[in-house]
């Protein structure tokens, strides 16, 4: 593999899991978080290479048996999806936030979710959808139970 | 592709020594990654080997010895520094610094040693850790040295660190009892952004002397002369402060601000920073 190709294009080019977006390529935008580690990282700004030995988490090991995580519904449920480019982004950061913490208070969950830029929504269906999240994912023992289906996937060479 | 380059990873500092020097072109330390790649992409650098220094066990180091003294490895990420309890309780000045910085996605890479390595003359760690006596350590095959973090900046992106150096770790000395310090940084907007001006400072009411450094207002980030607070009100200490403030910063204007508008926002900051400092109970 070239030293000099992104985690970001890796996934895209190499594995054809494009779920992750190319916003900025410069760490601005958030498009590509994805969990290095359980850590939410911008994929644009670290060498494939790099994350050799590293457990990679990105948007398509969210849903299940062709059900969509709670996070996801959550997302669909509130109107938090526009166009959706930021979206596989969005819920990275927000699977990293709820893992470390399971009960974010609003202040806890801006903070997490700033460095995703939505150009679309305006945040505010965004902040409801991971309270929502936050709320089904305490009450509920099985993380990713009774989704609805996931849309067929497009991209897949 | 971010560009054409070789890339390392070793496990020693030796063998990172020898990766840097034994080469065709010129080499690069990669830690966090979040200033270099930016700049390979945009072209003002181009490096033909990154040494990867996260795996080097000993530059992992994040500790508070018994006397409160703090090291902080090269390849320890800023939100460590920002989740570690006993930095929150000791240095929250450190830990507002820290948290200005990007967005927690960045935090998970970006380094404090990086940061300074970089030498923007707006590195956010700068100012608080000049404010609070840091010494940075250089490794290089010929040795280590310790290099006071007020001889590191020598000029806009420009550090003395030798091209065979490897900044190895920081220390902050124990701070004395009931030690208070605090960061704030003037931005653009509200969220994340670079600091238009920003002030750090550090007073321990057992010693009466106030310790201030400045940063975004001249070539390098800038320790300021201690002020002895004494017996002093506020009112008083606020001028002192404002007056070797004013007589350090050299600003310039430039993308985010006029060096008219720096002169005239670094005054409330400090000003605030030193109400802070002087309260009961320290910086928020």
């Amino acid at each position: 593999m070239p030293s000099g190709l992104t985690l970001l294009e890796f996934l895209r080019d190499r594995l054809y899991l494009t779920g992750t977006k190319e916003g900025c390529g410069i760490g601005e935008c958030g498009a590509c978080t994805v969990l290095l580690d359980e850590k939410p990282v911008t994929a644009c700004l670290i060498l494939a290479v790099e994350a050799d030995g590293c457990t990679v988490e990105t948007v398509e090991g969210e849903a299940t048996d062709g059900r969509l995580s709670i996070l996801q519904r959550a997302f669909v449920e509130t109107g938090a999806v526009q166009c959706g480019f930021c979206t596989p982004g969005m819920i990275m950061s927000a699977r990293g936030l709820l893992r470390r913490n399971p009960n974010p208070s609003d202040d806890e969950i801006v903070e997490a979710m700033a460095g995703n830029l939505c150009r679309c929504t305006g945040y505010e269906a965004i902040l409801e959808a991971v309270r929502l999240a936050a709320e089904r994912g305490r009450s509920c023992k099985v993380g990713r139970e009774e989704g609805a289906r996931v849309p067929k996937q497009g991209g897949r060479r | 592709m971010l560009g054409r380059f070789d890339y390392q990873r070793p496990s020693t500092l030796p063998e990172a020594g020898r990766l840097l020097v034994g080469n065709d072109g010129p080499a690069a330390i990669l830690a966090g990654g979040t200033d270099l790649f930016v700049d390979i992409r945009g072209r003002r650098h181009d490096p033909r080997i990154l040494v990867d220094i996260k795996r080097i066990d000993a530059l992992r180091r994040l500790d508070v010895d018994p006397a409160g003294a703090l090291t902080i490895g090269a390849a320890v990420p800023l939100n460590e520094i920002i989740e570690c309890a006993a930095i929150r309780r000791t240095f929250p000045g450190l830990v507002q610094a820290a948290e200005s910085i990007a967005t927690y996605q960045l935090r998970n890479r970006a380094t404090a040693v990086g940061n300074l390595c970089n030498a923007s003359p707006a590195a956010d760690m700068a100012p608080v850790l000049l404010a609070l006596g840091a010494d940075l350590i250089a490794w290089s095959p010929r040795g280590e040295r310790t290099i006071s973090l007020s001889s590191l900046f020598v000029g806009v992106k420009k550090t003395a660190l030798a091209p065979d150096e490897i900044a190895t770790e920081l220390r902050i000395p124990a701070p004395e009892p009931g030690l208070r310090s605090g960061f704030l940084k003037q931005q653009r907007l509200r969220g994340h952004d670079l600091a238009v001006v920003s002030a750090a400072g550090t007073y321990a009411p057992s010693a009466g002397v106030l310790r201030m450094a400045v940063g975004s207002c001249a070539p390098t980030p800038l320790l300021v002369e201690s002020i002895e607070v004494g017996r002093s009100s506020k009112a008083v200490v606020e001028k002192k402060a404002v007056r070797a403030v004013q007589a350090a910063m050299r600003p310039i204007s430039d993308t985010r601000a006029s060096a008219d508008y720096r002169r005239a926002v670094l005054p409330v900051l400090v000003k605030r920073l030193v109400a802070d400092l002087l309260a009961e109970g320290g910086a928020p």
